[in-house]
């Protein structure tokens, strides 16, 4: 029985999700003892620039992601950039993965603590987040438990664990297929936005997986995801502490500071966080 | 020891009795045990419709509703004149979507039986009291009369007697018993919640678990913007094998649409071919 990590990397012009994932690579060896294997299409980059660390990773995976979708990056809440995202292939995760049991984490989820070890030692086929945790306390977050408020729970295709079964396989199957349907989706599901989302589209098929009610194909981590947004700054981190700057209510220029220990967060602004992994 | 289903339908701009029709047609399409109906109207029924109905009966002692638009007040005689000796009672703007017969189990020791917990589409209890003021604010059992369980019995007439006081006299008991948040139109869920208040039975009477059912009402659905209307603001499909999905939730149990636009011929037709 194989166990391992998988960590994606699509590079754009202006953000090195490889120099991230190596980031992500050493705390998953740190905090969780485990293999990881990276997905990239930009293997060139790991083997030149960070030819160093290339060696964290157990295998390198390449592969391509066609559908590159303009998006906004915050680095705080006043100054953004639009750039490429390229981050559509994780219904490819069943077929990609080398292991037989698998955590999937995004680059800029940073690990700081052992928690998610657990997910190898427990009986449930497939894990996912769908309850969360925003750092800033004051947000709206109500688009994170809903897809939209008439429509069916969110689940958050950051962090999530599968076992290679004839289960999960036909679950990726149908995540291929609504992406490849996502304009038919979109509107069956009323989404706000055509952009497909990997949250989204994990979100669609997990429902479709319960029979189109509550079920219980997709068990809840034993914790809640905890993240900051782009418009939020991480300032530093060390062993398992960190640092943010966290957007105050109403305002584009106003920031509260607060440390986390020991607790795994998903960074969502990635320029902050290759500031302080170049730093560090 | 006759086991059924029973509706009572009055038309007025609705038609009622479509609305019982298309029941009827549900409660047969997926109840093999007890799918025993019976209809009770003063209205014309089409030929059509029959065959749905195992009874039709006429409403007795007159027409208590003749002046009223929303017609409820010969509710109370369902009891006098159901054929079946236990009975499911149902307002005429529900549909069965799932087998119910195992509730029968249920209600072995029970006379009387109202639900006091609903759910919205998504399978949520309701707590949110937008339509229901008089109740919390008069400490009333909420509970919903929409499905009801009822035991031919000396205790099960006896509700129903308050349900005939009380409905004949709603704005005395209203005006007494009710001081806060006054209920401006005769309700037979106030009216119930009255009588359980009366009998002292409201523990023995209500339940949590059966019979229960989806509620539509668009106030108490979650949404931070409700209109007036349920159907313009979520997606509704019903396939040809007969499962309903509202937001791409596929409903089970008993479904209260609440909006007569809800029913179409296309609704019908399906369950009844």
């Amino acid at each position: 029985m194989t166990q391992g990590v998988l960590i994606f990397a699509f590079n754009n012009s202006e953000i090195d999700y490889v120099e991230i994932a190596i980031y992500a690579a050493k705390r998953v060896k740190q905090f969780l003892n485990k293999p990881v294997s990276l997905v990239t299409d930009s293997s060139d980059c790991l083997y030149t620039v960070h030819r160093a660390d290339a060696s964290v990773f157990d295998k390198v995976i390449e592969t391509t992601d066609g559908t590159g979708q303009i998006k906004k990056f915050y680095d705080g809440a006043d100054t953004h950039t639009n750039l490429i995202w390229k981050n559509s292939n994780r219904a490819n995760c069943f077929e990609l993965s080398p292991y037989d049991e698998t955590l999937v984490i995004d680059s800029d989820f940073i690990i700081n603590s052992p928690f998610l070890s657990y997910c190898w030692d427990q009986p449930n086929e497939f894990l996912i987040y769908d309850q969360y945790n925003d750092l800033a306390l004051w947000r709206d977050t109500s688009e994170f438990d809903y897809i939209n408020e008439f429509s069916i729970p969110f689940y958050w295709a950051t962090v999530f664990f599968f076992k290679k079964t004839p289960t999960n396989n036909h679950f990726f199957t149908l995540i291929e297929h609504v992406k490849e349907n996502w304009s038919y989706y979109a509107k069956v599901y009323r989404l706000p936005s055509t952009r497909y989302r990997n949250d989204i589209a994990f979100s669609i098929a997990i429902h479709m997986m319960n029979g189109f009610t509550d079920g219980t194909f997709a068990a809840p981590f034993a914790n809640k995801l905890s993240y900051i947004i782009d418009r939020d700054i991480l300032v530093e981190a060390t062993n398992n502490r960190m640092v943010f700057l966290v957007n105050k209510q109403n305002t584009t220029n106003q920031y509260t500071a607060l440390s986390t220990q020991s607790l795994d967060v998903h960074v969502m602004n990635k320029k902050s966080l290759l500031r302080v992994i170049r730093n560090v | 020891m006759s086991k059924g289903h029973v509706f009572l339908a009055q038309n007025s701009n609705v038609s009622y009795v479509t609305q019982a029709y298309a029941l009827a047609l549900s409660i047969k399409l997926h109840n093999k045990l007890h799918n025993q109906t019976c209809l009770i109207t003063n209205d014309s029924v089409p030929d059509e419709y029959r065959h749905a109905f195992d009874h039709i009966l006429a409403i007795p002692w007159g027409d208590d509703a003749k002046d009223a638009s929303w017609k409820i007040e010969n509710r109370w005689k369902i009891a006098h004149i159901t054929p079946f000796k236990e009975n499911l009672i149902y307002d005429t703007d529900m549909l069965v979507l799932t087998s119910n017969d195992h509730w029968w189990d249920y209600f072995k020791n029970k006379t009387i039986c109202l639900t006091s917990r609903v759910n919205d589409y998504k399978g949520r209890p309701i707590t949110n009291d937008y339509y229901r003021k008089t109740f919390t604010s008069n400490s009333l059992p909420s509970v919903y009369t929409g499905i009801h369980y009822f035991k031919k019995s000396l205790q099960g007439y006896e509700f129903y007697k308050w349900l005939e006081v009380i409905t004949k006299n709603y704005q005395d008991f209203y005006d007494k018993f009710l001081p806060n948040a006054k209920q401006k139109f005769c309700s037979m869920d106030v009216n119930a919640a009255l009588a359980l208040m009366f009998m002292g039975t409201e523990d023995e009477m209500t339940s949590n678990a059966c019979p229960t059912f989806t509620h539509m009402k668009p106030h108490i659905q979650g949404w931070t913007k409700a209109t007036s209307s349920w159907i313009a603001q979520v997606g509704v499909s019903y396939s040809i094998d007969n499962k309903l999905k509202v937001g791409n939730f596929l409903q089970t149990g008993v479904f209260h649409y609440t909006e007569d636009d809800f029913l179409t011929n296309n609704i019908i037709n399906t369950m009844r071919y």
